[in-house]
């Protein structure tokens, strides 16, 4: 069947190629745009390696922080002289907290926010435990790795 | 005769060779020259520099295209205003 | 779609209305010299543009003496797409300063600025300063040999002019010499006092351009029957225009980004045949025209003087031609206007060539 005329009208038509077309030039330059305002984005490292010797005698019920990518991390030496490492920001707000020897609690000030030597949430709000990590030594270094991650560093 | 005429062709190729080599070596060296106090402002590596033409020429399609349009829509503006059906009759009563 | 029921709800609100039939309304004459009418809103869209890779590349920029050239080497070798939006807001600027010209000088020549519109001329005079400040601040934020010889010729020029020159002086390079104190403040001026009176005078320069109409040359005025309506015919040749205008930019930008120059040093003496940016050219040439002492007189005074004479009477002409304020024609400033226009022009060719 042949329609006589057409069903939209030649403005129609126009307005919509205009707009579609518009709005994939606007688009494509937007994105150009906005690649370049977002920042080069880096990640949270998989790995940091650390002095052994600096870090393994603090004394016990105490820790050191170090730089976990951009964020803060604290090797802990607990009361029983085990040493951990753990990420040192809140999982509430990404404040980063702090240890009370005293108390034998790490703390949040942003929002009252406890949590024991294992992580666990005591008060406050932080909806999850602390992000504990593994660490392993090498000789004079000390490997802290995400859980589950393997390190192997090249041999030099 | 012939022996020294041979002689001398080859010469000349010899030298038109050396210099053929050398020119490029020439320009190595002021590219190297300069090269040690500019900063490169364009992306050095083939593939971006590719990407990059590629989408300029995208580019100015999408404007080409968009002036393409422009036009039509102007043209059609036009002819219904030489029709004079695009004012809006005041006295129009309504119908509802 | 719904947009009905959006616009039922604003309509319910605004008054549109009013809007609407003012858009219908606006006509814009169609004559010889109406080509020009087109630049003063392509000058409009160049900075738009330039608003727009500004904001974008002052996520970047450091405004620190020490850190300013490093963080533009990190701009444009570093970050994704860094070196085309330094290059777009070079090239930008250079186009829309370009445009902007042609723009004063049309309207200088076709007598646009007579009465009834000599504010619209007075508030386009503010923005052509405005314009070639930013060019001079921005140009300085580089932090490199030639913007430092630049930006102290520009200073120390401004500092000799009488009575008020030291003051000028001080306040721009906010201590004795331009430093790094000089640095911070044209970042100010640059990003942020700038913009700010940019928005507020082009408001300003558009809404008298609404008010009053456009102007139409006096020579044509009388053969002037023909009009186009502003919405839609003009606007889609605006954007014709502008498109064709944002295409050429980012093709130069490609194809010619800007060489970062060697970092400033204070105490280096600036590098041999230094050339200030093309729009100051015209006035680098006339400060060489005068010897350094004129009858027992500091030349350079004299100069100074001289071009701000020059310039004040550019920004009073409306008020001097009086005969085309009466709508008669005016041979006299036709010439002034040509002359300005030349010497504009062919002191920026040699500037250029020597």
């Amino acid at each position: 069947m042949k329609l006589k005329f057409s069903l939209i009208s030649r403005r129609q038509f126009l307005n919509t190629l205009f707009g579609g077309w518009l709005i994939a030039f606007l688009s494509g330059s937007f994105y150009a745009l906005m690649k370049f305002a977002f920042p080069t984005l880096g990640k949270e490292p998989d790995f940091v390696v650390l002095n052994a010797k600096d870090f393994l005698d603090i004394p016990s019920n105490s820790v050191k922080p170090f730089a976990w990518g951009g964020k803060l991390g604290f090797i802990f030496k607990r009361p029983d002289n085990k040493t951990v490492a753990l990420k040192g920001v809140c999982t509430h707000m990404e404040c980063n907290i702090s240890y009370k020897p005293e108390d034998k609690k790490f703390y949040c000030p942003c929002h009252k926010g406890w949590f024991d030597i294992d992580g666990k949430v005591l008060e406050g709000p932080p909806p999850k435990p602390l992000e504990f990590f593994d660490i392993t030594q090498e000789g004079e270094k000390l490997i802290v790795a995400k859980k589950g991650i393997k390190v192997e560093l090249p041999k030099a | 005769m012939k022996k020294i005429v041979i002689f001398t062709i080859k010469t000349i190729n010899k030298s038109i060779k050396y210099f053929i080599f050398s020119v490029p070596l020439l320009f190595f060296n002021v590219i190297a020259l300069w090269a040690e106090e500019k900063i490169d402002v364009f992306p050095s590596t083939p593939y971006d520099q590719f990407i990059i033409y590629q989408a300029l020429i995208l580019f100015w399609i999408g404007i080409i295209g968009l002036i393409v349009i422009l036009k039509m829509k102007l043209k059609e503006i036009e002819r219904i205003q030489s029709m004079g059906i695009d004012k809006e009759e005041k006295d129009v009563p309504f119908l509802d | 779609m719904s947009c009905q029921r959006l616009k039922n709800w604003f309509d319910e609100r605004y008054d549109f209305e009013g809007i609407r039939s003012f858009l219908k309304q606006k006509v814009v004459p169609v004559h010889k010299y109406g080509i020009l009418y087109y630049t003063g809103g392509l000058t409009l869209f160049l900075f738009i543009l330039q608003f727009i890779t500004g904001m974008v590349l002052a996520f970047y920029y450091v405004p620190y003496h020490e850190q300013a050239h490093k963080s533009i080497i990190e701009i444009v070798t570093k970050l994704n797409m860094g070196w085309l939006f330094r290059s777009l807001h070079h090239w930008g600027a250079q186009i829309a300063i370009g445009v902007l010209f042609i723009h004063v000088f049309g309207t200088l020549l076709v007598k646009a600025y007579r009465k009834p519109r000599e504010i619209i001329w007075i508030t386009g005079f503010i923005l052509l300063v405005i314009s070639i400040f930013f060019g001079l601040s921005g140009y300085f934020l580089l932090w490199d040999e030639r913007a430092f010889a630049a930006v102290r010729v520009a200073t120390g020029g401004a500092g000799n002019l009488p009575f008020i020159g030291g003051f000028i002086k001080s306040f721009l390079r906010g201590s004795i010499d331009v430093t790094g104190e000089t640095l911070v403040r044209f970042y100010a001026f640059h990003v942020c006092v700038l913009p700010l009176f940019t928005i507020f005078f082009i408001g300003l320069h558009g809404l008298l351009v609404q008010y009053h109409g456009m102007s139409v040359p006096i020579s044509v005025e009388k053969d002037t029957k023909k009009y186009e309506p502003f919405f839609p015919n003009v606007l889609y040749k605006d954007f014709i225009i502008w498109l064709i205008a944002l295409g050429v930019v980012v093709t130069i930008s490609v194809l010619f980004p800007p060489e970062i120059g060697k970092k400033a040093d204070p105490l280096a003496a600036p590098p041999e045949n230094i050339k200030p940016e093309w729009y100051f050219l015209f006035l680098f040439q006339t400060l060489k025209l005068f010897p350094g002492d004129i009858m027992g007189l500091n030349g350079e005074m004299i100069a100074i003087i001289l071009i701000s004479l020059g310039i004040l009477f550019f920004l009073l002409i409306p008020f001097f031609d009086r005969k085309s304020s009466r709508g008669e024609k005016s041979t006299l400033f036709t010439w002034i206007g040509i002359l300005y226009t030349a010497y504009f022009i062919i002191m920026t060719i040699i500037g250029f060539l020597t």
